[in-house]
């Protein structure tokens, strides 16, 4: 007993150590949130490139094929490794880890965002665009009046799922010397030589922290589903 | 006010129109009758171009809509269309689905939609749900909104792509009502239909598709009385 509240004391109470968890956590938070924003951004973007009408007699459109290398080159290579290109070669001059950081993932989160926000349009019935378009309203005031409001709710669910993924990639920073939440745990683990305290309070944190956004989109969800009885 | 001249479609290398031409005049009710897969619902997908044709010419008063220089948004203005599938908007209320097109086109003020609108679902009987979703209305409900939605706009000319074909039988009634209505008021329609009772009762023409061609078109009576053609003998002993 006295052994555990001294590891305890070790990893978490003496020289305020708790202060690097929060410290750490804010790290995590901050790229997690400027991450998201930007591959949503991006994943908007590419999904409408996607879904732009080829030229009469092609397949597909330039804007299609860019976009689909995009995705491919993204998910064909390790987040990891995108990191540290980004880090050791783009922005090899840039101090902020944390910017370069959330542009490293927010770039890899736009190429699964784009797939989910496609699917999510495409899984609006056809006859909502033929209606709109019938009524004399043009292409770009159906799609923002009607199918976009229909599509959010679609895509609300996968959405939030890539968030979380997001949030616990972020682990990875540590590559680049960022101190996110893991890093903290890790290194304290390694100052107290005791590992069992630091990482599963680690571990406790991130699942606290994804509990609580799991059921904030949950309550979200059900008020974006009011008013229809399907 | 409507004229086609040799239209031609093609989806996927079958040719679904080939070639039709016809006037229609304003005020008049024309009802394509045809069996499935005749290029009826092409035909008349065609005249408001939700389906490009890949040769032939369009007029509608005197504008050549199948010029790609034409506005075909502001064409479209002018002529409703409702779907076999109703097509109301589903993340709006009956209000907003029969508001949202004049307001954003700036054909009217919010107030002047929200008053014609309440004047077309009394003409319905369905000014209790204007603020109700679509997804708790029944068919036959969804699909006189869908009209009243056609109308909010003050159409020249109407385009009916089986307005019943997806109905419950007990539904069917309430809807042709509203169309004989509108008939009546001298709207100029077109309809494509499998109901052969109000295409004889409604009509003022009746257009027999087959094959990608107009096959036979009489007046109504003289049509299902007296039909010249084998293809439509055999259809109207099939459906009659």
């Amino acid at each position: 007993m006295n052994d555990i509240s001294t590891k305890f004391y070790n990893a978490f109470i003496v020289k305020d150590r708790w202060q690097l968890y929060i410290e750490g956590l804010g790290v995590t938070i901050e790229i997690a949130v400027f991450a998201g924003i930007i591959g949503i951004v991006i994943g908007c973007i590419l999904a409408l490139m996607k879904l732009s009408e080829p030229k009469k007699g092609h397949k597909h459109s330039i804007w299609w094929y860019l976009a689909t290398a995009y995705v491919d080159i993204i998910r064909g290579t390790p987040s990891v490794l995108q990191l540290l290109i980004m880090w050791f070669i783009v922005f090899s001059s840039s101090k902020n880890g944390v910017l370069v950081a959330s542009l490293s993932f927010g770039i890899n989160s736009g190429a699964y965002v784009s797939e989910i926000i496609r699917a999510g349009i495409l899984a609006v019935d056809k006859g909502q665009m033929e209606a709109g378009r019938s009524l004399g309203l043009s292409k770009a005031q159906t799609m923002k009046e009607i199918v976009l409001p229909q599509a959010f709710k679609n895509v609300l669910p996968p959405i939030g799922n890539e968030f979380i993924t997001l949030i616990k990639e972020t682990a990875i920073v540590g590559y680049v010397s960022l101190s996110d939440l893991t890093r903290v745990a890790s290194q304290i683990s390694s100052r107290t030589y005791e590992a069992f305290m630091p990482l599963i309070g680690a571990a406790v944190i991130y699942f606290v922290l994804i509990k609580i956004l799991t059921l904030l989109l949950e309550a979200l969800e059900r008020r974006l589903r009011k008013g229809d009885l399907r | 006010m409507i004229s086609v001249k040799e239209l031609k479609k093609t989806f996927n290398g079958h040719e679904v129109l080939k070639g039709i031409s016809t006037e229609i005049e304003k005020g008049e009710k024309v009802a394509i009758i045809g069996p499935s897969g005749s290029g009826k619902s092409t035909f008349l997908r065609c005249l408001n171009l939700l389906e490009e044709p890949d040769s032939g010419e369009i007029w509608f008063e005197d504008q050549l809509i199948t010029d790609p220089k034409t506005d075909i948004n502001k064409v479209r203005e002018h002529m409703g269309m409702v779907f076999q599938s109703f097509n109301l908007f589903a993340n709006k209320t009956v209000m907003d689905n029969i508001t949202l097109a004049p307001v954003k086109l700036g054909l009217k003020t919010a107030d002047e939609a929200k008053q014609t609108a309440l004047e077309l679902l009394q003409r319905v009987g369905l000014t209790e749900k204007a603020d109700a979703y679509p997804a708790s209305l029944s068919g036959g409900q969804k699909q006189r909104i869908a009209i009243v939605r056609s109308l909010a706009m003050n159409p020249k000319v109407m385009l009916f792509d089986e307005p019943t074909s997806a109905l419950d039988p007990e539904m069917v009634g309430e809807v042709l009502e509203v169309i004989k209505g509108l008939a009546d008021s001298g709207m100029t329609m077109v309809i494509v239909t499998h109901e052969m009772g109000f295409a004889r009762e409604v009509a003022t023409r009746v257009m027999f598709i087959d094959e990608g061609i107009i096959m036979e078109e009489n007046e109504p009576v003289k049509l299902f009385t007296d039909p010249h053609t084998q293809r439509l003998k055999d259809f109207l002993s099939k459906v009659l």
